[in-house]
């Protein structure tokens, strides 16, 4: 009998701790004893380990066992560590060898009868053991094939604790489980919503194609159920197709939740979030004792949708702001600093107005102090960072009987693609991302304009009453039609069409009709 | 004799009008009033007992001293019912005010004045004919009585003031507060113009939603004939057409669509026999203070300015400008109206706002301008 170590792991943030599980059996008076700055859930190991232990036919004798998880500066949490201390203590019994674990890295929770469950966070775990030279991993079968998303890493599932004490022992052969990328793309699920199911509301549409393509946050302002969240839960059909960089990124933070698919881990479709106006703000950005990524972190790569904007709290959009504007969170609690990717176009929909009539003052009975109480509730910088804001009307009947042919997802799809190439192609080096992300120099530079267009500009500035941030945002997106347009300058037409999208100026709404 | 107790007098809250008319009357001079003993007051049999309270309070809260001193730190005059500066207007409808206090001038008394109201929250249709008809109306001098509020007032307002006559505003709180706040500018072009800010509320009295029903009888009063631009089938807009109705003025009223909340009001108005606004040109005919040649050389002028408008655009912008109206449209229903993509329509509809042509009054949603 001796002192055993077993390699384990947890995820922090997105960043994965290698955790050593020693184990030491001794005679003396019978104990279980647990060390290493513990939360109560790993300390609840212990009757899970010598249930399962005994339920496995197993020996559990009874001798004075402590347990130590290296390094005791970290914060241990979650129920992944049951595997490796029921291992670690049979190789302290002496019925496993320790030097056939060797560098094994070893993950999973215990039922009380042996059997291995899912834990969350494999795939950021696997993926940086694969970068500290690990070689092999022995994780939950039904995670497995989320780990074995780590390319030439060997992934070894298993479904009891006999099991993995069998396949240790060489007595069952359990084989590693392939790379399964090439399958799942053989196998990519088809899409089943398009932008065809959508009649009419082209306005919302074209709008949506220039935001996607340009990456700009757009804003629906219109009724009740003129479909609003129809047409956002269909932009991500418009994206253009995730990368394999991009498809890992958003994997990775969707099994820290533990939230994919046991057959189908990696995550193709772009991610759609609606999100409910009583989220709080961790919900939202993230958060807790172990920072976890929050719903702008799940939407990576995809879309954020709010829904009944002015609804939410305050100090949730607020909070937005900052994500916005880097496409990442850094979340810092006492237990240190996590970062979570947080690249998503945000769509907004509001109703104009408390009981979403307004203009039609045949309709609307909301009078000016409800419709600006109503406004109030929304910041004017959380409005600015809305660069395309549109009306989504009701929709009438003539649009239902849908006379004609409405374009399919992958038509504007297309176009999109094409101007994010234009944009990655010109941005090239430059550290931009796209052209929502142009600022100060950038901005002249990329934006510039002939001398019409100036005129045009300048007309509007007096005319609309713009104010310095919604002439620059006129001018951002007016670069992605241009894009869209396949120009490589800016002309009135550009201009035109961005003018009509620009943000709402809330000291001007409610004031007309 | 010191103007200090009249103006004492009139400043005191919660007395009647025709009380205080009585009590002057009886007592020959305010300053009696003031200097009244406890054994005369209560021998007057035409006040309440509450009444004699509140003058007696009065006599303590308000300083006659302070009242004078207020009123002209604030440039504000007093026209009582007995002076000469009082308007005669006024002198003959029922419950008239004891006072009227003034920023600037009182209408004047040989001018033709017309009150023009309407509802707050109107419609593009209304803004539109309401300034129309007041600038019109005060090219041919005829003074624009309103109330300073939001939409209809305001508009009528600006249009006499850009027409380059006077006009005249009545509020329903003291003058020197500017109600609604946003019509602040307005405010100060009306005083500038020689129109006046009017009130039978005494200085620093705040806007309260009682007072301005109560307004609508001065609007009314002061015009010799009173125009409904736009009013839901309940509205203050109407109270101020029963009140003109009542002191014998002409009521006109803007005929309106028949599906319109807004003008349901004013069609109903025509309806009971209010006259029908055809044109200003017909109005001002009817009025009878424009000779049949101005009338037609005015018509012929504003013919002609409505072809220049039309000339000047392209095919598909007179295409999207024809399918915009006085009712808000949005850009999804031009959409499917013009058949044009919405890329073009977004650049049509920009063009002409940019041109003045048309407005966008809530997000998307455009109008005539």
């Amino acid at each position: 009998m001796s002192v055993s170590t077993v390699l384990s792991a947890a995820v922090f943030g997105l960043k994965a701790e290698f955790v050593n599980v020693e184990a030491d059996v001794s005679n003396g008076l019978p104990a279980f004893h647990m060390v290493g700055y513990l939360s109560s859930e790993v300390k609840e190991a212990v009757e899970r380990v010598r249930t399962a232990i005994r339920n496995s036919g197993l020996e559990f004798p009874a001798k004075k066992v402590v347990i130590n998880l290296a390094p005791a500066t970290i914060k241990k949490r979650g129920a992944m560590f049951d595997l490796p201390i029921a291992l670690a203590i049979l190789v302290s019994l002496g019925q496993l060898k320790q030097e056939r674990i060797g560098k094994l890295l070893i993950l999973g929770e215990l039922g009380l009868d042996g059997t291995v469950q899912r834990v969350p966070g494999i795939l950021p775990i696997v993926l940086e053991a694969q970068d500290a030279g690990v070689t092999s991993c022995m994780i939950p079968k039904e995670n497995a094939l989320e780990g074995a998303l780590a390319e030439g890493m060997e992934i070894i599932g298993v479904r009891s604790l006999q099991e993995a004490v069998a396949h240790i022992q060489g007595t069952l052969e359990i084989p590693p489980e392939p790379y399964p990328v090439q399958r799942m793309y053989s196998h990519a699920g088809t899409e089943r919503l398009d932008y065809s199911d959508v009649y009419g509301q082209e306005v919302v549409k074209r709008a949506a194609e220039v935001a996607v393509a340009g990456c700009h946050n757009l804003l629906l302002i219109g009724p009740p159920g003129s479909g609003k969240s129809m047409i956002a839960k269909r932009i991500p059909t418009i994206f253009p197709p995730m990368t394999m960089e991009e498809c890992m990124e958003t994997t990775k933070i969707y099994s820290i939740l533990s939230m994919l698919d046991e057959q189908n881990p990696l995550i193709r479709r772009r991610p759609f979030r609606s999100v409910h106006h009583t989220a709080t703000k961790t919900a939202m950005v993230g958060g807790g004792v172990i920072p976890t990524p929050g719903e702008i972190s799940l939407a990576h790569g995809g879309v954020l949708f709010l829904d009944e904007l002015p609804e939410f709290r305050r100090e949730v959009l607020e909070v937005l702001r900052q994500p916005l504007e880097e496409r990442q969170i850094r979340i810092t609690r006492s237990s240190g600093t996590c970062q979570f990717p947080a690249n998503f176009i945000l769509v907004g929909a509001m109703n104009p107005c408390p009981c979403g009539c307004y203009p039609d003052l045949n309709r609307c009975s909301c009078t000016d102090k409800e419709i600006q109480r109503y406004m109030g509730r929304l910041s004017q910088p959380f409005l600015d960072r809305m660069d395309i804001c549109v009306e989504a009307p009701q929709v009438k009947y003539e649009a239902l009987k849908g006379q004609r042919q409405e374009e399919r997802s992958a038509d504007i799809q297309e176009r999109v693609g094409r101007a994010r190439e234009v944009q990655n192609e010109r941005y090239k080096g430059t550290g931009i991302r796209s052209n929502a992300a142009l600022e100060g120099r950038n901005l002249e530079r990329y934006c510039e304009l002939g001398k019409t267009e100036e005129q045009l500009m300048q007309q509007a500035f007096s005319r609309l009453r713009l104010t310095a941030r919604t002439y620059h945002k006129v001018l951002k997106v007016a670069r992605t039609i241009a894009d869209l347009d396949g120009q490589e300058k800016i002309n009135t037409e550009h201009l035109q069409e961005a003018i009509g999208y620009r943000t709402i100026n809330k000291k001007y709404w409610g004031r007309g009709a | 004799m010191h103007k200090k107790y009249e103006y004492w007098l009139a400043a005191i809250p919660g007395l009647a009008n025709g009380s205080k008319q009585m009590l002057r009357e009886h007592m020959k001079s305010a300053e009696r009033a003031y200097y009244i003993e406890e054994t005369a007051l209560q021998k007057l049999d035409f006040l309440t007992e509450k009444d004699r309270e509140i003058l007696r309070q009065a006599k303590k809260k308000y300083n006659p001293e302070e009242i004078c001193e207020e009123l002209e730190t604030k440039q504000i005059q007093v026209a009582i019912y007995f002076e000469e500066t009082y308007p005669s207007r006024l002198k003959m409808i029922a419950d008239n005010p004891y006072a009227i206090y003034f920023k600037g001038n009182l209408p004047d008394e040989k001018q033709y004045s017309v009150g023009m109201v309407g509802a707050r929250r109107c419609t593009a249709y209304g803004e539109t004919y309401a300034y129309e008809y007041a600038k019109i109306l005060s090219e041919f001098h005829i003074q624009i009585i309103s109330g300073l509020a939001r939409g209809i007032d305001g508009v009528s307002q600006r249009g006499a003031l850009v027409g380059g006559g006077k006009t005249f505003a009545v509020m329903g709180n003291g003058v020197d507060i500017c109600y609604p706040r946003e019509n602040s500018g307005l405010y100060g072009d009306i005083l500038a113009a020689g129109g006046g800010i009017l009130s039978e509320l005494p200085p620093g009295t705040p806007p309260m939603p009682y007072q301005f029903p109560r307004r609508n009888r001065i609007i009314s009063g002061l015009s010799d004939t009173v125009l409904v631009m736009e009013a839901r089938e309940k509205s203050g807009s109407l109270i101020t057409a029963d009140m003109a109705l009542e002191q014998g003025k002409d009521v006109y009223a803007l005929p309106g669509s028949v599906d319109s909340a807004l003008s349901l009001g004013c069609n109903r108005l025509i309806w009971q026999g209010a006259g029908i606004l055809l044109s200003p040109g017909h109005l001002l005919e009817e009025l009878g203070v424009v000779n049949h040649e101005d009338y037609m050389k005015f018509s012929g002028k504003s013919d002609e300015k409505c072809v220049e408008k039309k000339k000047v655009l392209e095919t598909k912008e007179n295409l999207v400008y024809s399918s915009v109206g006085f009712h808000p449209k949005s850009a999804n229903q031009i959409v499917s109206e013009t058949g044009l993509p919405a890329q073009v329509v977004f650049q049509l509809l920009s063009a002409l706002e940019i041109q003045g042509m048309i407005k966008e009054v809530s997000k998307n949603y455009y109008v005539k301008a």
